[in-house]
């Protein structure tokens, strides 16, 4: 199994609209302007919140964010044939990692490995 | 204090209730723009102002996307963040894929 994080357009940035949690944690960054901003902000994050599986980062023009309606996170689950197996609602309400850990459990290949 | 009239009542309850649907109507549009735009509009309405709507089935409502359980997962194909590969998600094909989208903030 392959996971990716999808780094997308910011949530929260300092320019458009800051939320308490993130001035209270300072992480705090403007809106990128360019793909090499983007990454900076995406290497930040990897970084800081210790994500180990590969990052990949979206296009300045948000065109996998827009195919997924991923902003600002949601979860997904594709199966080895390349369908949608779960979906997330969108976050922050819909974020759940254990339904998407349940999906995984019910995957073939996962139940087969048992 | 004198007791307000009925008429008075019913007009402070018809205002409220315009006031909420106008409310209503504003969010509901500002959650169907790009994310950006829906930002520019939250950023100018107050925390307690989100607990007099069902901010959580709205926002579930405009972001359902077109991409559904059971549908191909739309291709993409996005560098990683170290530049060592790019990532095509058909050429993943025979192993599940998990996708984590989101950012720092």
């Amino acid at each position: 199994m392959a996971f990716y994080a999808v780094y997308i357009l910011e949530a929260h940035p300092t320019d458009i609209w800051t939320m308490q949690s993130n001035v209270k944690d300072n992480v705090l960054f403007a809106s990128p302007k360019n793909d090499q901003e983007r990454e900076n902000v995406a290497n930040a994050c990897v970084r800081k919140l210790g994500i180990k599986f590969p990052a990949i980062v979206d296009g300045f023009d948000n065109t996998t964010e827009k195919a997924y309606t991923g902003w600002p996170d949601r979860l997904y689950l594709i199966s080895s044939d390349g369908k949608v197996l779960y979906k997330s609602k969108p976050g922050p309400f819909g974020f759940k990692p254990d339904q998407l850990e349940g999906a995984i459990k019910k995957l073939p290949e996962v139940r087969a490995a048992k | 204090m004198r007791k307000p009239s009925r008429k008075t009542v019913v007009v402070v309850a018809v205002v409220l209730l315009v006031l909420w649907g106008s409310f209503l109507v504003l969010i509901n549009w500002a959650m169907r723009q790009p994310p950006e735009m829906f930002g520019r509009v939250m950023m100018h309405v107050p925390m307690p102002a989100f607990f007099v709507l069902p901010f959580e089935t709205l926002w579930n409502q405009a972001r359902v996307g077109t991409v559904q359980v059971g549908d191909a997962a739309p291709d993409f194909r996005l560098p990683t963040l170290d530049h060592k590969e790019q990532v095509e998600l058909s050429a993943l094909r025979g192993k599940p894929v998990v996708l984590v989208f989101g950012s720092y903030t």
